[in-house]
């Protein structure tokens, strides 16, 4: 990769700055190096890169219809969540933008009963969104995508086993030898389709209990004995595949959604701050952990009406040096990245006239009960409610369980995964021992075994409220915020 | 075609005749000749050749007689909840599919939208002509529910649980058999009338038959088998199946589901419940005395009780709070959920 000797440390502006010169095929391997080598960490980075990368996709992608356009993504996805399978929120922005294209879709065949003008008027704005150079793109394609995929039946994918929901043997397997060019279809897992396709239309969510009443794959009716009318019954409710809707059709609106997913991204703190006067209340304590722009944004907002005092916990050894700049106005340089795409200049709380308290970690539960509210930055939260925040972030909850103080964590959509933690352990990233135990140190080195877990799994029941850009949730309403913003199908990337 | 089970060649709307049909003798039948059929699908099946047999023309006239055979289904039998579940979904699914607007028809490019008639000519005749398979359908649920739950059992862990719950079972067994090696605490309740063997035992017998390693203790030994140490079951985990997932997200299940909950709770130990979704009941007991049905439980007399005089099947109700999540064919569900997909499809 030539573009990859910049003397320049790789970061996310790097990024952005190849995704606009290079051809998607470099860009994607550049990514997926980047996390790899965490040189673009943090929910937040990984989110923008990756969204980025996933509207340069989109509109390169030269292919006949939806259905082309969801493997194609989905193809993408696996190479950059292979990359960083812990990095929940790169699954995350796939798996939106690909319920993005269904729900375009779907919207596409509805609309096309009703109205056949509407194509026109996409097809042309599409036309008018091509460039020169995203033509040369589409050569590229016909090599990716008949490159050997990950499909065997050895998961290559992923470490994890938390994101597969559904045994091997259930998916129909890939063709083998496919041809450059030729498309196989979406794997259609069966009982799924049972549970969507039934034969009244209330709504696309409403139909998981009546799923009974639907045709199996499995029905072994003779084929033919079936009038049409009961066929139409059949085919009815929602489409089980896109391979009647032309790429052309949806390719505008999928891409000024996914600009949608940016902007977001872009104002989520923001967002979140709005409700900092609801949550902060004059005098009050509040206890906080981790340097987060996201909680600096928050306190900060709430500091410009009231007067409260913060007690920002150490983090020894992995977040005590960003702790300390963030308190004393340097900033850490993770926030310097992500500072670089925020408006406004990054300002200490000190400066607003906040009390900041800087605290060991052992002294979290002696100090717990003059605490009126804890809040915390999480690193990614998942379906059931529970979350992956940096470790010692589950000292800090238990703590406060004990003194009944709030607990409430301010996350981003973005970081709301819909996976299901099956498997506690596996969502732990392990860092570097050095650390805690510096390896100069030979004697003690040589006898002790050192550990550095990088996050704690905190389950759901310890956290009383999730402020997201959508508002303050319960952790028990989250599969419902999941639902509104992930397609079952997607959960499982895997082919 | 040719894994029928006997179940399924019943229904068939020719073998049913007009005169002669009892939904409740229908309903008794299909239960008894497919042991793998739960309540509520037995129930909409005896609904589908009710239909079949009593040839009905308007929408109001079918609507009143589904009403009359539930009515008949729920009164045969002492406790209905499970069963209500069925009956009430089959009917709400027929309202919802004959709403206006709700033409099923118009869906690909080109399809002409019928006349209402023809909607409800169709429908009955889908259902009548499909019947049997909704069987098949819930066994695929069942199966989906599975293999959603395998995801569950790690490697080397200790499971508890109890009742003769058929999805539990699909779940173990396809644990076993995709090579997890794992530990079961089985949980058995002790012989009551009508039911001289413990549910369960078959169960029991197939998992150790498959190298399963499987501990039978009764249900005082809960407690014990939850904790950890030395001699305790390190029980890492409690999967129980339901009778009735009811609207709060607690369950209708096998008395002593509900101590086990506690004791879970107690214990720190997950409590998963595997139901499908047509087990979906539309009730909202707060208490163990909110089930809306009759069972001697706790019985204070004077005089010596005959012990054969309890309730045969008796059920407690688990209240969500110790319920950790809902395995059903949709997913992992929490238990607020519940009320939501329940609302769905009632308002």
């Amino acid at each position: 990769m030539p573009g990859a000797m910049n003397s320049a440390t790789p970061d996310l502006p790097y990024f952005l700055k190849a995704l606009k010169s290079r051809d998607v095929e470099p860009c994607i391997e550049l990514l997926a190096d980047l996390l790899k080598r965490r040189q673009i960490r943090t929910p937040r980075l990984c989110a923008l890169a990756t969204t980025h990368l996933l509207r340069r996709v989109l509109a390169d992608f030269r292919g006949a219809n939806a259905d082309e356009l969801l493997l194609r993504i989905r193809s993408v996805g696996r190479r950059l969540i292979a990359a960083t399978p812990r990095e929940m929120v790169v699954g995350n922005m796939v798996r939106r933008v690909l319920a993005l294209i269904r729900e375009v879709a779907e919207g596409a065949i509805l609309g096309s009963d009703r109205s056949v003008s509407d194509e026109g008027l996409d097809g042309d704005s599409e036309r008018d969104g091509d460039s020169e150079a995203e033509k040369q793109e589409s050569r590229n394609h016909s090599p990716v995508r008949h490159r050997p995929n990950l499909s065997s039946g050895i998961s290559t994918f992923s470490p994890l086993k938390h994101g597969a929901t559904e045994p091997a043997s259930m998916v129909p397997p890939k063709a083998e030898g496919e041809l450059p060019g030729t498309y196989t279809p979406l794997p259609i897992r069966p009982s799924l389709q049972t549970a969507l396709t039934q034969v009244s239309t209330i709504a696309p969510t409403a139909q998981q209990m009546f799923g009974l009443f639907t045709q199996p794959e499995i029905d072994d009716d003779p084929s033919g004995v079936d009038s049409p009318a009961l066929q139409s019954v059949k085919s009815s409710g929602r489409p089980e595949n896109f391979t009647e809707v032309p790429l052309k059709d949806i390719k505008a609106e999928v891409l000024e959604s996914v600009r949608e997913i940016l902007d977001e991204l872009e104002s989520v703190d923001q967002e979140i701050a709005l409700y900092a006067l609801d949550h902060i209340h004059a005098d009050e304590i509040i206890l906080t952990y981790t340097a987060s722009l996201t909680v600096q944004n928050f306190l900060l907002t709430a500091a410009r009406k009231r007067k409260f005092t913060v007690i920002h916990v150490e983090g020894y050894p992995n977040e005590s040096a960003s702790t300390v700049t963030t308190i004393f106005g340097g900033r850490p340089q993770e926030f310097n990245e992500e500072l670089e795409l925020a408006d406004e200049p990054f300002k200490p709380l000190t400066a607003a006239g906040i009390t900041v308290i800087m605290i060991p970690d052992a002294a979290v539960f002696a100090l717990m009960s003059r605490v009126n509210k804890v809040i915390l930055a999480t690193h990614t939260v998942l379906a059931n409610g529970g979350l992956v925040a940096a470790a010692g972030a589950g000292n800090i909850v238990k703590a406060a369980k004990v003194h009944q103080t709030p607990v409430v964590v301010l996350s981003g959509v973005y970081k709301l995964s819909p996976i299901y933690p099956f498997d506690n352990d596996e969502l732990i990233e392990w860092g570097d021992a050095g650390v805690v135990e510096r390896y100069s140190d030979q004697e003690i080195v040589q006898k002790l075994k050192v550990f550095n877990p990088l996050y704690d799994y905190i389950t759901p029941d310890l956290i009383d409220l999730y402020i997201t850009n959508l508002g303050g949730h319960a952790p028990s309403y989250l599969y419902k915020i999941v639902m509104d913003h992930y397609d079952i199908k997607d959960v499982n990337l895997e082919d | 075609m040719s894994t029928e089970t006997p179940a399924e060649q019943i229904l068939t709307p020719e073998a049913v005749d007009d005169s002669s049909f009892d939904v409740v003798e229908t309903y008794r039948n299909l239960l008894a000749m497919d042991p793998d059929l739960t309540m509520p699908v037995a129930a909409i099946e005896s609904l589908v050749l009710g239909l079949a047999a009593h040839p009905t023309t308007t929408i109001s006239e079918t609507l009143d007689l589904l009403r009359d055979l539930s009515q008949r289904l729920a009164e045969s039998t002492p406790n209905p909840i499970s069963l209500s579940a069925g009956t009430d979904l089959f009917q709400r699914y027929l309202i919802m599919s004959l709403r206006p607007g709700n033409v099923p028809l118009a869906s690909k490019k080109g399809t002409k939208k019928l006349p209402a008639t023809d909607d409800f000519t169709t429908i009955r005749a889908h259902l009548l002509k499909h019947g049997r398979s909704f069987v098949a359908n819930a066994k695929a649920a069942r199966a989906r529910i599975a293999s959603f739950g395998r995801n569950l059992m790690k490697e080397g862990c200790t499971v508890l649980t109890t009742g003769g719950s058929r999805v539990v079972a699909a779940l173990l067994r396809e644990a076993a058999e995709g090579g997890v090696r794992f530990r079961v605490v089985y949980v058995l309740p002790p012989p009551r009338p009508g039911r001289p063997q413990s549910e369960g035992l078959d169960l029991v017998k197939d998992l150790r038959e498959r190298g399963v390693p499987v501990a039978t203790v009764s249900e005082g030994a809960v407690g014990y088998s939850l904790a950890g140490g030395v001699g305790g079951g390190k029980v890492d985990m409690v999967i129980v199946g339901a009778e009735g997932v009811v609207e709060n997200g607690g369950i209708i299940s096998r008395l002593g589901t509900c101590q086990i909950g506690m004791l879970a709770k107690a214990a720190h130990r997950p409590f998963y419940v595997v139901a499908e979704s047509h087990k979906f009941v539309r009730m909202f007991p707060l208490s163990q005395g909110d089930l809306g049905i009759e069972q001697r439980i706790v019985d204070f007399r004077t005089d010596e009780p005959n012990p054969w005089d309890m309730t045969p099947d008796p059920v407690d109700f688990t209240s969500p709070e110790y319920i950790s999540g809902i395995i059903t064919e949709a997913g992992i569900l929490t238990p607020s959920a519940v009320s939501e997909e329940l609302i769905k499809i009632w308002f």
